[in-house]
């Protein structure tokens, strides 16, 4: 017999009424320590980096959601459709960050340096170079594109997928194909682009090719691991349960495997490289990042985002086992930290801090966004009703109707 | 069948998928160790109706890996930092940064040949016969027809007793298989 089973399979409901309120409460506490960061002027810088850390965590669920949905599109896979829907429900949640985005918009002219030169006209060689893109106008046109693209394909995708749900329509999926075509093309340009503008130009000096992959990376894994989480649990409240079996559950982790090793590849070969090539236009980036507590941090993410993950999801029987629960949670705390990594030496170069703002935007920011997922799930069916693909994903075979035809003016069944 | 020959195994012969698996999971549940199923092509969900474990092939391509990523760092270090010492860029005579890409490699070449490797010796291969392929109804194994087989090496075997466990799963053609 199989030994192991997914630990949801049998057993019945969670009672989570005394949660239900927890979004809720999370956003107004952090919404009001965040309101006390954002008024005092003493605060204002700590409160600007806390909320760009988590709008970017938040930014990499809506573009991990988004990936998935394009990736099952361009495979054409029957696999991932129960999952399609909460990947389609993270992806939609890009527009709510379009009023997150409002604070980040106002202290711009404070977080990045740039800004600040190019208003005064200090001569500046690095800047000189980048200035097509790093120029004020272009800062806020690079926004207000990305968010217009992701809101464009999210909603798309989404609505189609919604439109088989009542129609059951092949069109629909040629539809969500072709979409995902240009998608795929959009996702890699929009995502290079604000990862650049929000986090990478803190310190526009840089060079770095990799960069936008490596945050694409971190996504996809913290995404496939929130992934694993929502569908494990809708699996055990009921919603799944008929429809996401050890297959779905068995990928899922093989892919958030793969993407493990992906992002330890390209944050290895991104340091790799700076090292080998000894350059002070670069280093001096990785120089500030192992100062002090850095150090440790560099450490954690080597062994915290890479070896430990890497060693437990090994085995081919864990991928179904509940190490997936603690590894999923995880996941967050090291996506957190790596963001971390990324954004806050510039504030805090002396070595990491844990500031009561990061808590607070982190709550406010989450908790809404847990709100208004969780609003998206309640209005839609939790996996897609119609999908043509539906039956071969749950193994069973349905003739096609030419053959059936076939079958029956030739007389019948043989 | 000579009378003189050692038996190999019973051979029970099934037309669909579906009898094999019934059958498979009768044999499994009746504790035999050495038998195997044939088929034309990969059934989704026979290693279970066999109640097989996973392989152990993984472990030998861990281990084939752990080997190649230590062969690389020493010998990156035996050569750069000892052997022949060359100082570039005034970097460090080892840093673990430098040898990684070329461990890697070596991690994944020998864990490519400690899978195959594995893989031949779990399964005792090469070798240059198998008592089946004597067998004339087997040839049907790579055409339409689905097969089991279980030695008479295991300890549970009894003549009679294993062809009466092989009736019972339907099958129309079970054949003792000569050594």
């Amino acid at each position: 017999m199989s030994s192991h089973s997914n630990p949801s399979s049998s057993a019945t409901p969670l009672d989570l009424s005394k949660w239900r309120p927890l979004p809720m409460r999370l956003m107004v506490v952090g919404g009001v320590l965040a309101l006390i960061g954002l008024l005092k002027p003493d605060l204002r810088e700590q409160f600007a980096f806390s909320w760009l850390l988590s709008f970017m965590f938040f930014l990499s669920l809506c573009m991990g959601g988004w990936f998935l949905v394009l990736l099952h599109h361009l495979f054409d896979a029957s696999w991932s459709v129960p999952i399609r829907r909460v990947n389609e429900n993270l992806a939609c949640q890009v527009r709510w960050l379009i009023p997150l985005f409002l604070p980040i918009a106002l202290f711009a002219p404070k977080m990045y340096p740039w800004m600040g030169l190019s208003l005064n006209h200090t001569p500046d060689h690095a800047l000189h170079a980048k200035e097509s893109l790093f120029n004020i106008p272009m800062f806020y046109l690079v926004s207000i594109g990305c968010f217009f693209v992701w809101w464009f394909f999210t909603t798309k995708l989404r609505f189609w997928s919604l439109e088989q749900d009542r129609t059951g329509s092949a069109e629909c999926t040629h539809r969500m194909r072709k979409l995902s075509y240009f998608g795929i093309f959009s996702f890699a340009i929009t995502v290079t682009l604000a990862v650049i503008m929000w986090m990478k130009s803190l310190q526009h000096q840089w060079f770095s090719t990799m960069y936008a992959v490596y945050f694409f990376a971190g996504s996809v894994w913290l995404t496939i691991a929130t992934v694993y989480l929502i569908t494990l649990l809708l699996k055990r409240q009921g919603p799944l349960r008929e429809v996401m079996q050890e297959t779905q559950f068995y990928f899922l982790g093989s892919l958030l495997f793969a993407f493990t090793v992906f992002y330890a590849y390209i944050h290895f070969s991104q340091y790799f490289i700076i090292w080998n090539a000894n350059i002070p236009e670069e280093t001096f980036w990785y120089v500030l990042r192992e100062k002090g507590s850095w150090w440790d941090i560099g450490m954690i993410i080597i062994f915290g985002h890479f070896f430990l993950p890497f060693l437990v999801l090994l085995r081919i029987d864990v991928k179904l086992s509940w190490l997936m629960i603690p590894v999923g949670i995880w996941a967050w705390l090291m996506h957190f930290i790596d963001l971390s990594f990324n954004i806050m030496p510039i504030i805090h170069p002396d070595g990491f801090v844990l500031h009561w703002l990061d808590l607070a935007c982190f709550a406010f920011i989450g908790g809404f966004m847990v709100q208004r997922y969780l609003k998206d799930y309640a209005a839609y069916p939790p996996y897609p009703q119609k999908d043509p693909r539906f039956s071969e994903t749950m193994g069973i075979h349905v003739p096609p109707v030419s053959s059936r035809e076939a079958a029956s003016a030739s007389g019948g069944a043989k | 069948m000579s009378e003189s020959s050692k038996l190999y195994g019973l051979i029970a012969e099934f037309d669909t998928p579906a009898a094999l698996m019934h059958a498979a999971e009768k044999v499994r549940d009746s504790g035999f160790r050495k038998w195997d199923v044939f088929t034309p092509f990969p059934v989704h969900g026979m290693d279970k109706a066999m109640g097989m474990r996973n392989s152990k092939v993984g472990w030998f391509s861990f281990i084939g890996g752990a080997t190649g990523y230590l062969t690389g760092m020493l010998m990156i270090w035996w050569m750069n930092a000892v052997d022949y010492a060359i100082p570039v860029g005034g970097k460090p005579m080892f840093s673990p940064h430098g040898a990684f890409p070329p461990s890697y490699e070596l991690t994944i070449l020998f864990g490519a040949f400690g899978a195959i490797l594995g893989m031949l010796f779990l399964n005792r291969l090469p070798r240059l016969h198998h008592p089946l392929l004597k067998h004339k109804r087997f040839a049907l194994a790579t055409h339409d027809r689905f097969f089991i087989v279980i030695e008479t090496s295991d300890p549970k075997f009894s003549g009679t007793d294993t062809r009466k466990l092989l009736e019972s799963t339907g099958s129309k053609h079970i054949e003792g298989v000569e050594d």
